[in-house]
């Protein structure tokens, strides 16, 4: 259990750093903010789910560790649509492959 | 705490503080600077985390990290992003800095009088602090010491805390809050039509209809189970304010005052700390001291020591009243521009 627990919390980091780089590195705003909303919830998640793995004794931290999951789970595509909702209203043009 | 040398962890988190706050200071664009200062605030979060002080770092998560920076972003809605570099003169920087340099110097000299971090013979940890440590229990049947000392051993510091909330509430209001119908005779409206608007959004609005109760419950979870875990009056009174607030920004600001107008709003900013006053003064015409909860036996289920640990959750209730109220009133005041009518 603990095993698998490392596995996922390295996985988790594995994806970070994918988010960290697709964040420098994507042209445009809307293609950063996909980086963003996507690697961060999906690391963040498998982080805490490695957490779980490693605290398995008690059920009842493992079941808060779950609701904040939960809470990550829906907050953070949102906050990432919000952005990328209000970028679009700003005005932020797509990148496109002939562009520049 | 456990024996682990944290302080190189902490040298790390204490350079990142300064980076962000140099960059807070050093960015022009202002909305970036509220969300660097986010950020230094989540480093202040971990420091204090780190040291073992998990209820101070909760509050500086909630009100310095998340209240704060909704604060700050509500207040530039309507002010505008975009800063305006004064240029003074030469001489007036170097007076600026004259002045900055020999504070500094000062407040560094006294630096080597206060004890040594977590030294055994410093007044703090020689007098009071074991008192804390040895008869809480006893005293006033709370698990978490932090609590205690807060709401009971130090009750009037935080019963000044809570008024201090109520006054900047009040001083925000009576700067901010202008007479409708006045202004629209007087003087033309100073808010655009607004540029983003959540509320269009489905997405935002289902999702935060979702996540409010989670909210609530924890932040009702956070005041009850003070006595036990960290948190207390003040982190779940500002969680229940940010709850409403995220209401608000969802939505929007009419959605909130048709649930609370804006004079139970005041009334209930004035309610909390009345409440917290009230027990004490329960205190006194139960022959005790003020705030001395311990003589409320009589009308609180238990001995005296339950007596005092039921004082105290009387008295965060009151704290969180008042704090999730003034949180509430001042984020309208600043969204709408003091109208109580539209905003972020």
């Amino acid at each position: 259990m603990g095993f698998l627990g490392y596995i996922l919390i390295s996985t988790g980091l594995v994806f970070f750093l994918g988010t960290t780089i697709g964040l420098l590195r994507f042209p445009d705003f809307y293609t950063r903010m996909h980086a963003a909303g996507k690697g961060d919830t999906l690391s963040t998640v498998m982080i805490l789910l490695g957490c779980i793995c490693l605290v398995s004794m008690s059920w009842l931290l493992a079941l808060k560790i779950l609701l904040i999951i939960n809470f990550i789970f829906i907050g953070s595509p949102t906050a990432t649509h919000a952005m990328m909702d209000a970028g679009n209203k700003a005005g932020a043009t797509p990148w496109r492959k002939d562009s520049k | 705490m456990s024996a682990l040398p944290i302080w190189q962890f902490d040298v790390l988190l204490l350079m990142l503080v300064l980076l962000f706050a140099v960059v807070a200071l050093s960015i022009r664009n202002l909305m970036g600077a509220a969300v660097v200062f986010g950020a230094y605030s989540f480093m202040m979060c971990l420091i204090w985390a780190g040291m073992g002080a998990v209820d101070v770092a909760f509050t500086e998560a909630a009100v310095g990290a998340g209240v704060s920076t909704v604060f700050v972003v509500s207040t530039l809605y309507n002010t505008g992003a975009t800063m305006q570099r004064r240029t003074g003169g030469l001489a007036f920087k170097l007076f600026i800095g004259v002045v900055v340099t020999v504070a500094g110097a000062f407040l560094l000299s006294a630096l080597p009088d206060f004890p040594k971090w977590g030294a055994p013979d410093s007044p703090v940890n020689a007098t009071v602090a074991p008192y804390y440590i040895l008869n809480t229990f006893e005293d006033a049947h709370v698990h978490n010491i932090v609590t205690s000392v807060l709401a009971d051993y130090r009750g009037f510091d935080t019963l000044l805390e809570t008024t201090v909330v109520f006054i900047a509430c009040i001083a925000i209001y009576s700067i901010m809050r202008v007479d409708n119908a006045k202004l629209e005779t007087d003087e033309p409206a100073i808010v655009a039509a607004p540029r983003y608007d959540p509320s269009d959004s489905l997405i935002v609005r289902q999702a935060s209809r979702f996540m409010v109760p989670f909210m609530q419950l924890f932040a009702l979870y956070v005041i009850a189970h003070g006595h036990y875990s960290p948190g207390g009056g003040f982190q779940g009174g500002v969680i229940l304010g940010a709850s409403l607030i995220l209401l608000a920004i969802s939505f929007d600001l009419k959605f909130l005052l048709r649930q609370w107008s804006e004079k139970t709003l005041m009334l209930l900013v004035a309610a909390g700390v009345f409440l917290y006053a009230a027990v004490g003064l329960a205190c006194v015409f139960m022959g005790g001291n003020y705030l001395d909860y311990g003589f409320l036996d009589s009308v609180l289920p238990g001995e005296r020591d339950m007596a005092r640990s039921h004082g105290i959750l009387l008295v965060e209730i009151g704290v969180g009243i008042t704090v999730m109220f003034s949180m509430i009133a001042i984020h309208i005041n600043l969204a709408s521009n003091g109208r109580f009518d539209r905003g972020l």
